[in-house]
């Protein structure tokens, strides 16, 4: 007996005879909606609730439809990590004697999708915690218990961070507020000066 | 006189991510600040965080703004 699929492990695994032999079993799906059904919804973790609906589908055993669902992740996922974006470089992938209409299929079907994973993968990165939000208020500061009368603009900034992986019981939103005087504000926008700068160089390669 | 809390220091890095787990090749550059703040109480806290370049620009732009309104109070 084969051991169950593993737990999901968003890595491309490499793809095996076995994955092509899985694939095979497509073969048996009722309509070419179905095929495109789970080779959609086998990109993301496979579930026991799929590999049912599929066995039902496609009245294969539930364990062959697991099995299906185990090699299409993987499929869709080195198609993702090689960043294959042409119907050449993903018919290339497939054996030889692989059924013609049925890679051809698979192809399509993959092409129709891979820009949205890709797009979507760039988005969820391993990250430092990221900026969601940028608020800011100007003040005149017209008086204060040392000076009775002044005329002295600050501004209120706040920055909303959102740590995907926050500490054990922390928040995964924090919020972070300074008070910048006009002076700390041109230091800061020397800085981001620089890092356009950089970036114009950077693309301008 | 009172402040909410002060900005000392802010480091930046201006970063290209090459490659991950679930895409071989990536090519995205992205900014990462470290800001550096005295609380009100003395104590000094660090904040970094990580923008892409959209993001970037809009926030160089809102900091443009508030200087240019600063400029008119």
């Amino acid at each position: 007996m084969t051991s169950p699929p593993t737990s999901h492990v968003n890595m491309a695994a490499g793809l095996s005879s076995e994955d092509f032999t899985n694939l095979q079993l497509l073969l048996k799906a009722p309509s070419k909606d179905a095929v495109r059904d789970v080779c959609v919804q086998s990109y993301r973790a496979p579930s026991r609730r799929l590999a049912e609906s599929t066995a039902a589908t496609f009245s294969i055993p539930a364990a062959e439809a697991a099995q299906l669902i185990q090699s299409l992740h993987t499929l869709s996922h080195h198609i993702l990590f090689y960043n294959l974006t042409s119907p050449e470089q993903i018919l290339a992938v497939f054996p030889e004697s692989f059924h013609s209409n049925l890679k051809n299929l698979i192809t399509k079907i993959l092409l129709e999708n891979s820009s949205a994973w890709r797009t979507e993968a760039l988005s969820h990165q391993v990250s430092l915690p990221q900026l969601k939000e940028l608020d800011w208020r100007v003040d005149l500061v017209t008086g204060s218990d040392s000076v009775s009368r002044m005329a002295l603009p600050t501004c209120l900034v706040q920055l909303k961070i959102e740590d995907p992986c926050p500490s054990a019981g922390g928040e995964s939103i924090s919020t972070v507020t300074v008070e910048l005087s006009r002076e700390s504000l041109d230091t800061i926008l020397d800085g981001l000066g620089r890092i356009r700068d950089q970036l114009s160089v950077v693309a301008g390669k | 006189m009172l402040s909410i809390g002060q900005l000392v220091d802010m480091q930046w890095k201006l970063g290209m991510a090459v490659s991950s787990d679930t895409c071989r090749s990536l090519n995205s550059p992205f900014v990462s600040l470290l800001l550096k703040i005295v609380e009100p109480s003395g104590q000094i806290c660090q904040r970094a965080f990580e923008m892409t370049i959209p993001q970037f620009q809009n926030f160089h732009r809102q900091f443009k703004e508030m200087a240019a309104v600063m400029e008119t109070v």
